[in-house]
């Protein structure tokens, strides 16, 4: 028995979390987020998966008391983490041996600089400055991102800025790992990193809880798997479901010319890319993809029309363009997600109606809900349906997958394969490589400033 | 720069600027002030966005001045008296000495943002003293969230753009600041979230470095006390010239002994 669990009428505690009976209500809200969940948390990899909206980031913040201490609401049940009763043990005691990385990771940074940032956490914990840097370079390495130590964050990309949040966690030394869509962003490379990075710390007899939509991406020998739906723990699974699971797109015909880049360079300041020919038919769907930092979202943009190409020409015939930005939540702020896509029609003057796109990503019983109370998932979803109602001639969607589960995947790839089919010419930056060949015509690789094909899919 | 030396800094511009009402005293207070933001400013940060608004600023405080003092010999220009607190003779000396406030409003406005311009915020937080150290970590991640504020601004306007949103009126800006400020706000939970997560605030915190003095910072501190020290002899001596617009204008003189002390704020500057 673990010393912090000796309260009155306590239960027995082993392993490293336990859960008895745990629920638990958001303020405000009608529903359980969390629902008589027992289960107990044993060192070694966990990975906790199910739909968007089921409880998995509710779940995760109960590990490090984040539920119920920051959020309040209504909790009940009982739940031990590292032999300490959750009821009475704040989020601040338990984070010095919990560490958690959180969906979006670009809301959790405190300082401007990546080196800074990583030691935040140490600094918290009191340590001697040696160790802290010691600490500090080694997180970074594992993480494979000590050559932007001493990069501003805000220069970074969405996949370089998760790597600094999970080396953050790594340099905390935690006893238990909290990660929250930890690969949402990454690329291969990156979420090879990750992978060793999990295997190393559970092989250390340390816990690791991931919840994952691409489990594969993080899983290991030995690993648990836990589902939740509606909030409940519905299995323990042993299966392991590989990668491909969406069906390979239709042929598709193309028709003329919907936008073209002669001997493009992009940047903000510097060039990221350079001497890019490229160009993009009606009804093609073309992807891109790239190491995180390879400019992907920069490329994007400017084709787009959102930022001045340094060099080169942009050619775009007339039409709409719908685009989706890296991080969904701005386009959200009406009342109701109903709301959210009549705007989109008010503001183009369109004759469609919202519920079919609103049914095509399974949102109509959502549609009176503030988007800004959905989980992460369904507000990329809802963000999709506010920028791709009606019929744009163009689309660009920067990392349209994140935080998508698979059922949310199959969605998205039936919509665009619809809008394709209308004759919309999309451009999806991703750094999702498995999305992008079953979505795309072509799928084009950014790597070291320069574009190249990786593969023609055969109409 | 070390910033317990740049504070040193600070302090004395504030101290000469607010020290005396004499022009030329706070001209060359703000001219140190101006001069220093622009050579010590941290590569890659922007100084166009607060000069832009150190400029307003002291536009109205030159403008309400004239507009509402109502006094001074020299009269440019009389408004209807049914005109509320703006009726009466508007004034050269209103103007004059609306101007002579905002020159030591904008010295003080921009020796304050070289705080934020030329150290980094992580720097100052870190050299606060221990006591301090975790109201200080609370500064640093209040002080990301304005250009996170900024950002949020930008993204939310090009996405709602491409959703056919057009400025029309001041209204149609609804679209863009509301979700901006929501999005900031909704980030300022999330991080205060994200801190928690973190064990802010769970024990004493360490640094992992603390800035070094070196020679120009003691250069720096030294030469700021030593204006601080001769401004007050000065004043002490009544060698500080006073100079009051009303009720007739008349130019202001010169001491050499306070000029030389604010000339001597120019010395960051020195050291780029």
């Amino acid at each position: 028995m673990l010393p912090g669990a000796l309260h009155p009428g306590a239960l027995p505690v082993t392993g490293l979390a336990r859960f008895e009976r745990f629920g638990y209500r958001y303020p405000e809200s009608a529903t359980l987020s969390l629902n008589q969940i027992t289960v107990q948390i044993e060192a070694g990899l966990t990975l906790l998966h199910g739909p968007s909206g089921s409880g998995k980031s509710t779940l995760l913040r109960s590990l490090n008391g984040l539920v119920p201490h920051f959020h309040g609401g209504q909790a009940s049940g009982r739940a031990w983490i590292l032999g300490q009763d959750l009821r009475t043990t704040t989020t601040r005691r338990l984070a010095r041996q919990v560490a958690m990385v959180f969906q979006e990771p670009e809301s959790q940074f405190v300082l401007a600089t990546v080196r800074r940032e990583v030691a935040f956490g140490p600094e918290n914990l009191g340590l001697p400055a040696t160790e802290i840097g010691d600490r500090v370079d080694g997180a970074l390495h594992a993480m494979g991102i000590l050559e932007l130590a001493e990069r501003r964050i805000s220069t970074l990309s969405g996949g370089q800025r998760q790597r600094v949040a999970l080396a953050a966690a790594l340099a905390m030394r935690p006893r238990v790992l909290v990660l929250d869509e930890p690969t949402s962003q990454l690329d291969d490379p990156g979420a090879d990193s990750l992978r060793r990075e999990c295997q190393a710390v559970a092989s250390r007899g340390l816990a690791v809880v991931v919840a994952e939509h691409r489990p594969w991406r993080v899983d290991g020998p030995g690993s648990r798997r836990l589902e939740l739906s509606h909030g409940s723990l519905i299995s323990s699974l042993h299966r392991r479901p590989g990668p491909s699971t969406l069906p390979p797109h239709p042929s598709r015909s193309s028709g003329s010319s919907a936008w073209e880049l002669s001997e493009l360079v992009v940047g903000h300041q510097e060039a990221v890319a350079a001497e890019i020919n490229l160009d993009c038919h009606q009804g093609e769907v073309l992807c891109l993809t790239g190491p995180n930092g390879s400019g992907k979202t920069t490329l994007l943009r400017t084709v787009a029309g959102l930022l001045r190409p340094l060099s080169g020409s942009v050619r775009r015939r007339p039409g709409r363009c719908a685009y989706l930005p890296q991080e969904p939540g701005g386009v959200l702020h009406q009342g109701s997600l109903l709301e959210e896509v009549n705007q989109t029609i008010r503001w183009l003057k369109l004759e469609s109606s919202p519920w079919p796109i609103l049914e095509e990503f399974q949102l109509t019983a959502l549609a009176a809900m503030d988007p800004r109370d959905l989980s992460t998932g369904q507000r990329q979803r809802a963000a999709l349906a506010a920028v791709l109602v009606g019929s744009p001639e163009m689309v660009f969607l920067d990392e349209p997958t994140r935080g998508a589960d698979p059922n949310s995947r199959l969605l998205l790839l039936r919509v665009l394969d619809r809008l394709a089919t209308e004759g919309s010419a999309i451009l999806v930056a991703t750094s999702d490589t498995q999305f992008a060949h079953q979505l795309g015509d072509r799928v084009h690789e950014l790597d070291s400033g320069h574009l190249r094909e990786r593969r023609e899919v055969a109409a | 720069m070390n910033p317990r030396a740049l504070a040193v800094w600070v302090a004395a511009v504030l101290l000469l600027s607010l020290g005396s009402e004499d022009p030329i005293l706070r001209v060359l207070t703000l001219g140190a002030a101006l001069t220093v933001l622009l050579v010590c400013r941290r590569v890659g940060t922007r100084a166009r966005p607060a000069l832009w608004a150190v400029g307003i600023a002291a536009l109205l405080t030159v403008l309400f001045n004239f507009l509402l003092s109502h006094t001074g010999e020299n009269v440019l220009l009389q408004l209807p008296g049914w005109l509320p607190a703006l009726g009466g003779p508007l004034s050269l000396e209103g103007a004059a000495y609306g101007l002579d406030l905002a020159l030591g409003l904008a010295a003080c406005i921009l020796a304050g943002i070289s705080l934020s311009l030329v150290v980094e915020p992580h720097q100052l937080v870190d050299s606060l003293p221990a006591p301090l150290s975790r109201t200080g970590a609370a500064l640093g991640a209040a002080m990301t969230l304005v250009p996170r504020l900024g950002h949020s601004f930008v993204a939310v306007r090009e996405a709602q753009q491409m959703r056919g949103w057009r400025p029309r009126g001041m209204r149609s800006w609804t679209a863009v600041v509301v979700p901006s400020v929501l999005t900031t706000i909704e980030g300022s939970v999330l991080l205060a979230e994200a801190m928690e997560a973190r064990a802010f605030g769970s024990g004493p915190r360490t640094a992992l470095a603390t800035s070094r003095w070196q020679l120009r910072d003691l250069a720096v501190a030294a030469t700021s006390a030593a204006a601080v020290a001769g401004f007050v002899g000065a004043l002490i001596f009544g060698q500080v010239p006073s100079w009051q617009p009303y009720p007739s204008l008349v130019m202001p003189g010169l001491n050499w002994w306070p000029a030389l002390c604010c000339l001597a704020l120019f010395i960051p500057a020195l050291f780029p």
